[in-house]
C-alpha cells in the first residue's frame, strides 16, 4: 500500500493499483498532461484537488485552492482559453456557485481542453441536496461523461480533454460519491514527458473580443454554434469507447444503464442469473448518441432505463423514440427510484420487476427483521470532535445570547451545532448564507435604523460562519449587512483550515500548494468593510469568549467576533506526527455531583455518563486535552490525569 | 471466486477507512478485482461509519448489498447491530467488545442494548455467528492502542473461508506502516489472529 501521492506519479505503465475514484481522476489528468488546476474543496470531490495540490510542484502543474467555485472555474478556464489543458473540480452544489460563468462560457468555447469535474452526492452523505449535474449539462448544452468504475474515471478524464479540444467546448466529468469515494483496481497509463520532468507549461492568449467578450451583439451569433456543436458531439459519441452494446444480440428486452448504474446492472443480472438481455452501456448521458439507440432498439420489444437520480437519459430516449415512431414500452423512473442513491438491491429489484422474476433473496424479510433492530440501536450521528473549538464557541454564544436568540449558521463541520445539546444552529442554506439570513431576519423581525418605524421588541441574532466559508461567499453578504445597517452579531469560527473537507488551506491560513501565499486576516477585512465592532477571541477560554459575545451583542450595528483556534482534529494529527503529547482529563468522582452540565449542555463526545455510579466519565482514548470540560464544570470535577498520547 | 464481501463498521476516528484500504490492497495484490466503498466528510466526525471491501469476478459496485456480507468486522459492538441487515445467513460477526456510548445515550435520550441482546439478534434473528474480543486491550498489549484496527484485521483473517491468507495480509500491513511501527503492528496482528483462533475453536 504505497502513498497515493507517489502512485499518481509512478512511471509504471500497466501497473495495477488500488485507487480511490478521485485519485484515479488525478492520475488521468496527469496522464493527459494537464497544466492548470483550480478548485474549491467540497465533498465528495476534495481528494482530487488535494492529490493535485500534493504533486503540483513535482509534476510542474499549477494548482490552486481558489476561494470559491466560480473563481476556480474562471481561473482554470483562462488557462484553457490560453491553449492549455485545464481542470476545475467541485461538488454538485459548487456548480451553482460557478453557474453564472459556466452557463455563458458554453457560448464561447475553449482552446485547450477544459474539464469541469463535478461530484454529485446522491443520498446526501455530506450535502444539502442531491441535484443531478447531468441536467446542468443539458441546460448549458455541453457534453457530460459519467464513469462506471474508478478505472474508467481515469480513462474518461483523458478522453474528456481530447473531446474538449476537438470540439472547442468544455466537458463535464460527473461522478457520484460511489465513484469518487470508491476504491477500485486501476491500470496506470503513460505519463507525458513534461509531467515526468515537472516542466511547467505556459499558454498563449490570442485576443478575440468577438469570442471572449459576451456583449449581446457577439453572443447572439454564438448560441447557434452551441447547438450545432452539441449535435456534432452527439454524432462523435456514437463511436466513443465508453458507450457500447453488449449481451444477447437477438434479445427481446433491453436495459440502458448510465454511468455507475451499469455496474449495478451487471451485478444484478449476474445475481439474477439472467443473460438473455441486451445492454446499452452509456458513459455519456448527455447527449445520448442517437446512432447507438437505433442499433440498440432494433428487435427489442421492451426497454428499461436504469440511472441514478433524475430521468436524464430516459427523457432523451423517450423523445427520440417518439420522434422515430417507436412505440414499444420504455420504463425508467416507474421502476427505479428517483430519490437517494442507486444500489445493487435497487437495480436487482427493478430488473426483477421488469422481467417478472423474484429477487434472489427476500429483501423484505431482512427489512422486517431489521425494523426491530433499528428501534433499539441508539442513534450515533456525526458530532463535533473532542476539543473542537466550535463547541466552546457555541456554548459561549448560547449562554451570552440566551436560547430565545436566533442563530443562522452555515456550511461546515459547525453545522453539527444543530444537534443536542448545543442546538445553536437555527438555519442553514448554502455557503455564505448565514450572513444574508441574519440580515434578513433583522429586517423582518426588528427593522433597521433610518426606517420610519422599527419593532419595539428586539430579537438578538447571532450568525456563525467558518473561516473558509467567510472567504467563499460570506464577504459580499457582510458588505451588504454593513451597508444596509443591520444589527447582528457575526461570529467567524476561524479554525485556520477548511476542516470538513480535509484540512485544506484558505486565505486565512495563507499557505498554497506552491509555498506561502499572502495571508488575509478576517478581523482586518471586517474592519476595512466598516463593521461596528471587531474582536478576536480564543474559544479555548470560554469565559473570555462569553464576555466578547456579551460586548458584541450590546453594540448597535454589525459586530464581528473572530473565534480563532486551530481545528482540533488537524492539531492532534500534527501532534501525533511530531510525537507530542497532550493532557488527558479525568473525572474526580468525589467532586462530580452528577449534575450532567458537561453532558447535557456541553456534550463533548469523550465524556459519557456512568449510569451505575451516577457520575460523568472521560474516555481517555478520545480526550484531546482542550480542558473545556474543566471550565464548564461548576464543581471543578475535571482534572488532568497526566499527559500522554493515549 | 465470484465474490467475497466484508463490511467494516465502527465509529468515525477508529481507523476503519485505513483498515478497508489495507484489505483492499491485500486483495488486489492477491490478484482479485477489488472494490472498496467508503464515505468521507461530514459522515466521519465521530458518527457511525460503514465501509465495504469486496473482491472477486462478480464485484462491480462498491457497496455490499443487504444480506450478502460474508463477514462483518465491527470496531464497536452496537455498530455491528446497526448494520446487521448486511450479513448473509451463516455469516460471521467479529466485534470489538468495548462500547463507545453515543452522546444521546449519556444524555438519557436513548439506551445502549446489552451484549446479550446484541448476540441474540445476530444469532437468532439474523442466523449469524458472533465472536467478540477486547481489541483495545490486545492493541495495548502489542504496544499502542492505535493498532486496534490491525488486531481486528488479524482476527478477520481467521474467518472460516476467508480467501486471503493471514501471512499475505500481514505482509501487506508490514509494507504499509511506518518502519518504526512495524513491530508493534505485527504483534497486534498476531494477537488478533490468536484471539480469533481461540474464539472460533481453531
Amino acid at each position: 500500500m504505497a502513498k497515493v501521492t507517489d502512485i499518481v506519479l509512478w512511471d509504471k505503465p500497466g501497473e495495477r493499483v488500488l485507487l480511490l475514484g478521485n485519485h484515479a481522476i488525478a492520475r488521468g489528468a496527469l496522464e493527459a498532461n494537464i497544466a492548470v488546476f483550480a478548485a474549491y474543496p467540497g465533498t465528495p470531490s476534495s481528494e482530487l484537488t488535494d492529490t493535485m495540490a500534493a504533486v503540483a510542484e513535482k509534476a510542474g502543474v499549477y494548482v490552486e485552492y481558489s476561494t470559491n467555485e466560480k473563481v476556480a472555474f474562471e481561473t482554470a478556464l483562462s488557462a484553457a482559453w490560453s491553449g492549455l489543458r485545464a481542470m476545475t473540480a467541485m461538488k454538485h452544489v459548487g456548480l451553482n456557485v460557478a453557474a453564472d460563468s459556466f452557463m455563458t462560457v458554453s457560448y464561447m468555447g475553449v482552446e485547450g481542453g477544459f474539464v469541469v469535474m463535478v461530484a454529485d452526492d446522491p443520498s446526501m452523505w455530506s450535502s444539502q441536496n442531491e441535484q443531478d449535474t447531468r441536467i446542468y449539462a443539458k441546460f448549458a448544452q455541453v457534453p457530460v461523461l459519467e464513469p462506471s468504475s474508478p478505472h474508467e474515471a481515469k480513462e474518461m478524464t483523458k478522453y474528456a480533454f481530447e473531446l474538449s479540444e476537438k470540439f472547442k467546448q468544455m466537458v463535464i466529468l460527473r461522478t457520484t460519491t460511489r465513484i469518487s469515494h470508491a476504491r477500485g483496481d486501476v491500470v496506470l497509463g503513460e505519463l507525458p514527458e513534461e509531467i515526468k520532468l515537472g516542466k511547467r507549461k505556459f499558454g498563449k492568449f490570442e485576443k478575440n473580443p468577438e469570442r471572449f467578450v459576451d456583449i449581446p451583439a457577439f453572443q447572439r451569433k454564438k448560441h447557434s454554434w452551441v447547438l450545432e456543436t452539441i449535435e456534432k458531439i452527439r454524432e462523435e459519441l456514437s463511436r466513443c469507447q465508453f458507450n457500447w452494446i453488449e449481451g444477447e444480440e437477438k434479445a427481446k428486452v433491453g436495459i440502458i444503464a448510465s454511468g455507475l448504474a451499469y455496474s449495478y446492472v451487471k451485478e444484478a443480472l449476474s445475481w439474477l442469473g439472467v443473460d438473455d438481455v441486451k445492454i446499452l452501456k452509456l458513459g455519456t448521458p448527455f447527449p445520448v448518441p442517437y446512432a447507438l439507440l437505433e442499433r440498440f432498439f432494433d428487435g427489442l420489444e421492451r426497454v428499461l432505463i436504469v440511472e441514478e437520480l433524475e430521468p436524464v437519459v430516459e427523457e432523451q430516449v423517450k423523445v427520440w423514440a417518439f420522434d422515430n415512431g417507436i412505440r414499444i414500452p420504455i420504463h425508467g423512473k416507474d421502476h427505479v427510484p428517483r430519490v437517494l442513491e442507486m444500489t445493487t438491491r435497487r437495480a436487482v429489484t427493478a430488473i426483477a420487476k421488469f422481467l417478472g422474476l423474484k429477487t434472489p433473496i427476500d429483501f423484505e424479510s431482512i427489512d422486517e427483521r431489521y425494523e426491530k433492530v433499528s428501534a433499539i440501536v441508539p442513534p450515533r450521528p456525526p458530532s463535533l470532535c473532542p476539543a473542537c473549538p466550535h463547541r466552546n464557541t457555541f456554548y459561549a454564544i448560547r449562554k451570552a445570547a440566551g436560547s430565545k436568540a436566533i442563530f443562522p449558521s452555515d456550511i461546515g463541520c459547525y453545522t453539527l451545532g444543530v444537534l443536542p445539546p448545543l442546538r445553536t444552529v437555527d438555519t442553514t442554506i448554502a455557503m455564505g448564507g448565514s450572513i444574508g439570513v441574519a440580515h434578513g431576519l433583522d429586517v423582518a423581525l426588528n427593522g433597521v435604523p433610518g426606517e420610519k418605524e422599527t419593532s419595539e421588541k428586539k430579537k438578538i441574532i447571532v450568525a456563525t460562519i467558518g473561516d473558509s466559508t467567510f472567504f467563499h461567499t460570506g464577504l459580499p453578504a457582510l458588505a451588504n449587512a454593513i451597508y444596509n445597517r443591520s444589527n447582528v452579531v457575526i461570529v467567524v469560527l476561524d479554525n485556520l483550515v477548511t476542516a470538513m473537507t480535509g484540512d485544506q488551506p484558505n486565505p486565512g491560513t495563507g499557505d498554497t500548494p506552491h509555498g506561502p501565499g499572502k495571508r488575509i486576516l478576517i478581523e482586518d477585512v471586517a474592519r476595512a468593510l466598516g463593521a461596528d465592532f471587531v474582536e478576536v477571541v480564543d474559544p479555548y477560554d470560554i469565559k473570555a469568549t462569553y464576555d466578547a459575545m456579551k460586548r458584541a451583542i450590546e453594540v448597535e450595528g454589525v459586530s464581528v467576533v473572530v473565534a480563532r483556534r486551530v481545528c482540533a482534529l488537524h492539531h492532534v494529527g500534527q501532534m501525533r506526527k511530531r510525537g507530542e503529547k497532550w493532557p488527558i482529563y479525568i473525572v474526580n468522582e468525589d467532586k462530580c455531583t452528577g449534575c450532567k452540565i458537561c453532558i447535557n449542555a456541553y456534550g463533548c463526545p469523550a465524556i459519557y455518563w456512568d449510569a451505575g455510579k451516577k457520575k460523568a466519565q472521560v474516555n481517555p482514548l478520545m480526550c484531546w486535552g482542550c480542558g473545556g470540560c474543566a471550565q464548564v464544570c461548576p464543581f471543578g470535577a475535571f482534572e488532568v490525569m497526566g499527559d500522554g498520547e493515549p | 471466486m465470484r465474490e467475497y464481501n466484508v463490511v467494516i463498521t465502527g465509529v468515525g476516528g477508529q481507523g476503519i477507512l485505513t483498515a478497508a484500504n489495507l484489505l483492499g490492497w491485500a486483495a488486489l495484490q492477491a490478484g482479485y478485482k477489488v472494490r472498496v466503498g467508503e464515505v468521507h466528510g461530514m459522515s466521519q466526525r465521530f458518527g457511525s461509519v460503514i465501509a465495504y471491501v469486496r473482491f472477486g469476478e462478480d464485484v462491480y459496485g462498491a457497496m455490499v448489498p443487504e444480506g450478502k456480507a460474508d463477514v462483518i468486522l465491527a470496531f464497536e459492538p452496537v455498530e455491528a447491530l446497526r448494520y446487521i441487515n448486511y450479513l448473509r445467513e451463516g455469516g460471521l460477526v467479529i466485534a470489538n467488545s468495548n462500547p463507545i456510548p453515543p452522546v444521546q445515550v449519556s444524555m438519557g435520550l436513548a439506551t445502549y442494548p446489552s451484549m446479550e441482546e446484541i448476540k441474540r439478534i445476530i444469532e437468532e434473528d439474523f442466523k449469524g455467528r458472533l465472536i467478540t474480543l477486547d481489541a483495545e486491550k490486545l492493541a495495548l498489549e502489542a504496544g499502542n492502542v492505535i493498532t486496534t484496527n490491525v488486531v481486528l484485521i488479524g482476527a478477520l483473517t481467521q474467518t472460516p473461508g476467508f480467501p486471503l491468507s493471514a501471512e499475505h495480509v500481514k505482509e501487506v500491513i508490514r509494507l504499509s506502516v511506518p518502519r518504526k511501527a512495524v513491530d508493534v503492528n505485527m504483534k497486534a496482528f498476531e494477537l488478533g489472529v490468536k484471539a480469533a483462533k481461540e474464539l472460533l475453536g481453531l
